[in-house]
């Protein structure tokens, strides 16, 4: 049965009600903190901005206390409240989602440490234009996973997921320019290699964005889409 | 040289072998999991109406009880979960006013058909309530009294069926000391244990709980629980529970009833997880009302 979008208000259980949209609220605003680290990250390297890489990496902190957070409400609910059902998929769902989410802030870190260092070597050209686009369709994706999740709509996730496949399309493209760069010009390799690293946690974050929406799929489907393929979870969520 | 049965310390870790693949699906058939039309039936219960005077408790009720499983009977008060499992050995046969349409088939014959003898249904059906009834009798005259009725006096298979019985419900090393004190002694948990000791003492081939634990402390209910998860490979067992938590603990299959009607019966690993219908979900996660 689809799951019922006003599902945590009409919960006999006023207390009951709270704690699920507790739940969701930590897990958004996890999502807004997430995404604007992801943000710092990407505009750091561009920008050449230190200041900005600094911040990326000091909100990692804050990320992995929300998942902390958010894992222990879902502990003391299934605890007190044995859930079952759509209450059960989306405790499931939140928990899954906020793991991935606090990846995204590990690849971010990630991202921003290297672009310290590509800062710390001065200006190059090498691979910015690459990093720009699929940082833009990252972004876009975790946005709008974000955004699915908060209305349930499996539609935009089925996008999100589709979105995936260009992202990993685009990753090779640009792992084979950037080694043809490294051929070309074998001192640039140092440099080229911190690129790849960041291109490699776009496209991770790419793939996080994914499983959230298929997580939020299996919240209002009820099925699980995890190693599904495209036209797989296209049926699910037609069904 | 490949690998002998007899000579295993030829297999070398080089060699390429599947014996390391995980077979799930043979897990899942070993955990006894399976879908509704793999298994055999033990009862079917086809277009069953039952009316209490004018009103009508059941409607339509179309079901098959799988064999050596727990199937689980939930819902609200008064929706019919227990009218439906006393059908099972014909309980409201005792009820003057009640009427029933329809067919209960256990090996293919109706259980509502004139020539069945209703004494002999109850012994190959037996039933457990709410409320621990133990006779006041001694721990073993209890356990011993169905066989008794049925006419078995050599004291050596008595005493090996009360036994047999007692272990089966997990009270024998608790009461084997004891056997001739009375049973009214005995805790909550134990008498409920004793009935149960006593319906399988006569081998029925179904065995009926209706709220079996309902009126036990929560280790005698995992007791409880813990008995009903053994007693399913000799025995198809029905249960009643107002608890759905112990519904999802203890049973295979799950059917909800909501005012007479049978909503929907499914695995319960699948009825608690992902229900297909609006009532039963919102009667499973506490929506109803």
């Amino acid at each position: 049965m689809e799951y019922n979008k006003d599902a945590h208000s009409d919960h006999i259980s006023q207390k009951f009600n709270e704690e699920l949209e507790t739940m969701k609220s930590h897990l958004m605003t996890m999502g807004g903190l997430v995404e604007k680290q992801v943000k710092d990250s990407i505009e750091s390297l561009i920008d050449g901005n230190s200041e900005l890489a600094e911040r990326a990496q000091a909100t990692d902190t804050q990320t992995n206390e929300w998942e902390m957070t958010i894992d222990d409400l879902c502990t003391t609910v299934i605890a007190r409240r044995q859930p079952a059902a759509s209450d059960l998929r989306m405790i499931v769902a939140i928990s899954k989602a906020s793991n991935d989410l606090e990846r995204i802030g590990d690849e971010a870190a990630r991202i921003a440490k290297h672009a310290e260092l590509l800062v710390s070597e001065g200006e190059s050209p090498f691979g910015y234009a690459e990093t720009r686009h699929i940082g833009n369709l990252v972004r876009e994706m975790l946005n709008n996973a974000l955004t699915a999740f908060a209305r349930y709509d499996v539609e935009l996730a089925y996008q999100v997921a589709k979105k995936d496949r260009q992202v990993d399309d685009e990753y090779k493209t640009a792992m084979r320019s950037l080694v043809t760069y490294m051929m070309e010009d074998p001192r640039s390799i140092s440099r080229i290699l911190n690129i790849i690293w960041v291109i490699r946690s776009l496209e991770r974050i790419g793939d996080h964005s994914r499983n959230i929406c298929q997580h939020l799929i299996y919240l209002v489907k009820g099925v699980n889409v995890s190693h599904s393929s495209l036209k797989q979870i296209e049926k699910t969520i037609k069904s | 040289m490949g690998p002998t049965m007899t000579n295993v310390n030829s297999v070398t870790p080089n060699m390429t072998t599947k014996t390391h693949a995980i077979n799930l699906d043979n897990i899942k058939r070993d955990q006894g999991v399976r879908s509704l039309d793999q298994e055999t039936i033990a009862l079917q219960v086809k277009d069953l109406d039952l009316y209490y005077g004018e009103k009508q408790a059941l409607q339509s009720i179309n079901l098959d009880i799988p064999k050596n499983r727990v199937t689980a009977f939930i819902g609200p008060s008064g929706c019919g979960k227990s009218t439906l499992l006393r059908c099972f050995n014909r309980m409201n046969d005792l009820v003057d006013f009640c009427r029933i349409d329809g067919e209960i088939l256990m090996d293919d014959s109706n259980i509502y058909d004139r020539s069945v003898e209703v004494a002999d249904l109850r012994r190959r059906v037996g039933m457990v309530f709410q409320k621990p009834n133990p006779f006041p009798k001694s721990i073993y005259e209890n356990v011993a009294y169905g066989l008794r009725i049925q006419g078995i006096k050599k004291k050596r298979l008595i005493d090996e069926t009360v036994e047999w019985a007692l272990r089966s419900a997990a009270l024998w090393d608790e009461v084997k000391d004891r056997l001739h004190e009375s049973a009214l002694g005995m805790s909550g948990g134990q008498q409920q244990r004793l009935v149960i000791a006593r319906t399988v003492a006569v081998k029925p081939e179904v065995l009926l709980l209706d709220e079996p634990a309902s009126a036990l402390d929560p280790i005698s209910t995992l007791k409880i629980e813990e008995l009903i998860h053994t007693l399913k490979k000799d025995f198809t067992i029905v249960i009643v529970t107002h608890n759905m938590q112990q519904a999802a603990r203890v049973s295979d299959y799950t059917a909800f009833m909501y005012m007479g009607d049978l909503i929907e019966f499914g695995a319960t690993d699948e009825l608690f997880t992902t229900p297909q219908k609006k009532q039963t979900e919102d009667y499973i996660t506490g929506r109803y009302g």
